[in-house]
């Protein structure tokens, strides 16, 4: 792969590039396929990818293709260098500066695809047995392995050979006539000496399906608790990281937290990072996109945003400081609470486990419906929750975290504990 | 133009197999508060073969498009099919034979991928000039232009051949103002077209008086309310209905869906909304005119047919694959699509519309005492119980049959099969929607439509 890309990148340098990057990458998928509990399909995916950037005069042209022949990479880089020159020039458009080059090798090993075939058909045996009013709507479990490389013309060369199993379940809970909401869950796994159903909450995820088949329909509208669980990580904290911390937010400057650099933006309680090098990530990408090796940063510490999550362009079009990091591997630090204490302290409020709600906008006001969740009352769950909205604007509540758990669970992709946020509106 | 190498491999097919070629070119730019932050042209093409073999399939892809690589793939396609078909031992006999169905069909259209990428970025500066220009109180903007074009040539056993092209060409404005306490808030606004984007995207000012709409609706948004939470009765916008059609029924009709559970599987045949409500997934022509996203044929070879879902308020069909389709007894209508090549065919929406009624979208304004008129979407999604949610970034209140202040973003959900029934006025308009993509597994390129309709809805809020 380096040899390739390091082509590429003469080639685009002959072309007329002033600075350039590559980034080439060569892998394959095997995965099975499961639907309405049953095996339906092997698939076999060869995945090649090469991604050129060029600048001329601060002029930015960007062209992917998925070949990786000489003929085509040729063709892609007058692609390129064409689409550079009819670009309009951007002093913030840079690539990264030499700092230190690094191969990383990350692969266990020959693929098991034995194993993988054996845990899918023992994961669906295991719903038949113990799950037995589970449906799943969609399974895939999978294999991958890939080799990438990225150079550019300040002389920087990364290249890292990795591999990973996957896993993805879409189940419904159904008796007779009545279903639950279809949930979702699955986890990155280095290896599949463990169970499918036992990685992080997905055990526990189908049986809440299985007991949310019967709900009960909350009368009213009340100001309450809410403990969003690690499985519902798109309602907070992706909206932080798209809305007020990444580039999109920051360069159109319409971020709340723009200038709020270094001051509380959230209760003390909640320190939020991106943790590429925590064991537990195994998708973990080594290198950013911009050609940066990929490290641990923290956005908000102890409740003070430290950090926004921003690219090299981002960083030199905003004048605020570079985030070399990948802003997928988040994580949530623990806090102090025991999940049961949580829930003995919630009087009313709902256990969140999927939110299915509207994009939140630049405001931070977000509502949806609370899905697989549960009613707690007087600090026990109780029932399955029909049809509740939810109600709260993000900036305001997360000045009021009642408590952040000391457990968290790892997906492989993220690491996140329950939290227990105040005041909000469930209708 | 893709080469036909897949007809020559026939001659090795085995199984039922379908071998398909296909290349999916996009253009964008982004201009992201005047900056040009994208300038991207991508192309991801290959070949793909899936292999039907007692009761399971293999699949398998490349990206190399050469007569070696497409044997090759078929091999691996096979190899898969076989480790299946020995493992799972379903012992499932070959799927019914489409008999009558035409040897091939080749469909012209706009050929897209000439466009200049210089066509999109002028257009792009040019539409973001007239916004600063003309939209004094806007703290924030991005314009997209996009253009994806898809050419696909398939080879089936069994079933019709096809080779067909597919440009559409998108043009999305988002643009933000503060309201008086510094909140930000936001509208956009897609402008599609199937085919060239030089032919539909020429002079911005084309698009000046949908921009000043969504601007006055901007203003209007940034003096905006909160709703106040709870079942209200509700006006839906046209450009509504498409997302109703599409995720609170579309979806939960699906047949693969109904096999895993959704609530559908026990309403066929049932009142499921009112009278007034009917329901199609038309394949490529509806109501004499061609559809936004015509399909002819998909790629598993079926001739793709009008797939009737609600008449009368009566649930009357699912959507299928051939494997569906002989599950329920029921002849296919050409819903199996996959979005690139290196993607297996799944069960999908076409052009799905709830048809229009007799009553003037005024006159249900004018209907409702004390509600909301629902104007945008930015988002929604469909639940197996049926449950759905559309995230909504413009509405007002109704207040005596008069539209009052516009509200702040928010969500309604409901339960389809509950809320279709308290629909009882339906507009003789409709509008069509072909924006967006649906997520199911894959990405996937569907147009939506339907009129305004007068229902009880839960509204989040204050």
């Amino acid at each position: 792969m380096k040899n390739l890309a390091e082509y590429a990148l003469a080639q685009l340098k002959k072309a007329g590039a002033d600075k350039a990057s590559c980034r080439a990458t060569k892998g394959r998928k095997d995965e099975f396929n499961i639907e309405a509990n049953q095996f339906t399909l092997l698939r076999t995916v060869f995945t090649d990818d090469l991604q050129l950037k060029a600048l001329v005069g601060g002029r930015k042209g960007v062209a992917i293709i998925n070949k990786l022949d000489r003929d085509s990479i040729d063709d892609a880089v007058e692609s390129c260098v064409a689409l550079a020159k009819s670009a309009e020039p951007d002093e913030a458009e840079d690539i990264a500066p030499l700092i230190e080059n690094m191969d990383f090798d990350t692969c266990s090993g020959e693929a098991d695809m034995t194993g993988l075939f054996n845990r899918s058909k023992e994961y669906l045996q295991q719903i038949q047995d113990e799950l037995p009013k589970i449906i799943i709507e969609g399974f895939s479990s999978s294999y991958s392995s890939g080799e990438t490389a990225y150079v550019n013309s300040n002389g920087v060369c990364f290249t890292s050979k990795n591999d990973y199993y996957n896993f993805n379940s879409m189940f419904v809970g159904k008796d007779g006539e009545k279903s639950s909401s279809f949930n979702h869950g699955g986890a990155y796994l280095k290896d599949v000496s463990q169970p499918f159903i036992n990685a992080g909450m997905h055990r526990q995820l189908l049986e809440e399906a299985q007991k949310s088949i019967h709900t009960r329909l909350v009368e009213g509208k009340f100001t309450g608790k809410i403990i969003v669980t690690p499985a519902c990580n798109d309602v907070i904290w992706d909206t932080l990281m798209h809305n007020f911390l990444g580039d999109r937010s920051m360069v159109e400057g319409t971020s709340r937290w723009k200038d709020s650099l270094g001051q509380a933006v959230a209760d003390k309680k909640l320190t939020l990072r991106a943790a590429p090098h925590n064991p537990l990530i195994v998708a973990d990408p080594r290198f950013t996109a911009d050609g940066f090796l990929a490290e641990d940063v923290d956005f908000i510490s102890k409740g003070v945003l430290k950090s926004f999550a921003l690219s090299l362009y981002g960083a030199n079009k905003t004048g605020k400081p570079h985030s070399p990091t990948s802003n997928y591997n988040i994580e949530v630090a623990t806090g102090e609470t025991p999940l049961a204490e949580m829930l003995k302290g919630v009087e009313k409020g709902i256990l969140l486990n999927r939110f299915s709600g509207g994009s939140p906008g630049a405001s931070g006001d977000i509502s949806g419906v609370a899905k697989n969740s549960f009613l707690i009352e007087n600090g026990t769950v109780t029932d399955a929750l029909q049809e509740t909205m939810i109600s709260f604007n993000i900036i305001d509540t997360l000045k009021n975290i009642n408590s952040i758990s000391k457990e968290s669970v790892s997906d492989g992709v993220t690491i996140l504990p329950w939290c227990c946020l105040d005041g909000v509106t469930i209708s | 133009m893709l080469q036909d190498f897949l007809t020559p491999q026939k001659q090795n097919f085995c199984d039922h197999t379908e071998l398909r070629a296909q290349i999916n070119k996009n253009r964008r730019v982004t201009m992201l508060a005047g900056n040009m932050v994208a300038n991207t042209q991508s192309e991801k093409g290959g070949v793909s073969a899936r292999v039907y073999r007692g009761g399971t399939y293999g699949f398998a892809s490349g990206a190399e498009y050469t007569p070696e690589s497409v044997k090759s793939v078929l091999a691996a396609a096979t190899e898969n099919a076989v480790f299946m078909d020995t493992n799972i031992k379903k012992g499932e006999p070959p799927l019914p034979s489409l008999k009558g169905a035409p040897e091939k069909v080749e469909l012209k259209s706009p050929i897209a991928e000439d466009v200049k990428q210089s066509a999109l970025i002028d257009y792009a500066r040019a539409l973001d000039e007239l916004i600063v220009k003309k939209y004094k109180k806007l703290t924030g903007r991005t314009i997209v232009a996009d253009l994806l074009y898809k050419e696909k040539l398939l080879a089936v056993s069994d079933g019709t051949d096809s080779h067909f092209f597919q440009p559409r060409a998108m043009v999305y404005a988002f643009l933000t103002m503060e309201t008086s306490d510094g909140v930000p808030v936001e509208l956009f606004k897609s402008f599609s077209h199937v085919g060239r984007f030089d032919e539909a995207f020429k002079d911005p000012h084309a698009l000046e008086e949908e921009l000043d709409n969504l601007y006055k609706a901007l203003c209007d948004k940034s003096e905006g309310v909160f709703a106040n939470a709870g079942v209200r009765k509700c006006v839906m916008h046209p450009d509504l209905a498409g997302m109703l059609a599409h995720e609170a029924v579309g979806h939960t009709t699906e047949a693969d869906l109904v096999l895993g559970g959704s609530v559908a599987g026990s309403a066929l045949n049932k009142q499921v909304a009112s009278e007034l409500v009917s329901m199609t997934d038309f394949a490529h022509t509806a109501f004499g005119e061609t559809c936004p996203l015509p399909i002819y044929v998909d790629d598993e070879g079926t001739i793709a047919e009008d797939a009737p879902l609600i008449k009368d308020g009566v649930l009357v069909g699912y959507m299928h694959n051939r494997e569906t389709a002989r599950h329920f007894g029921v002849k296919p209508q050409g819903n199996a699509r996959a979005f690139e090549f290196s993607d297996e065919p799944l069960i999908r929406m076409r052009n799905t519309v709830i048809h229009p009624g007799k009553n003037k979208l005024d006159d249900l304004i004018a209907s409702v005492d004390d509600g909301y008129y629902l104007v945008k979407t930015s988002n929604g999604q469909a639940d197996s119980t049926g449950e759905f949610m559309f995230g909504i970034d413009l509405g007002y209140e109704i207040k005596n049959g008069k539209l009052g202040k516009a509200i702040r973003e928010t969500t309604i959900s409901g339960v389809a099969f509950e809320m279709l029934k308290t629909v009882d006025m339906v507009s003789d308009d409709m509008s069509w929607e072909i924006g967006g993509f649906c997520g199911k597994k894959q990405a996937m390129t569907t147009s939506m439509g339907g009129p305004a309709l007068r229902c009880d809805i839960n509204i989040g809020g204050r």
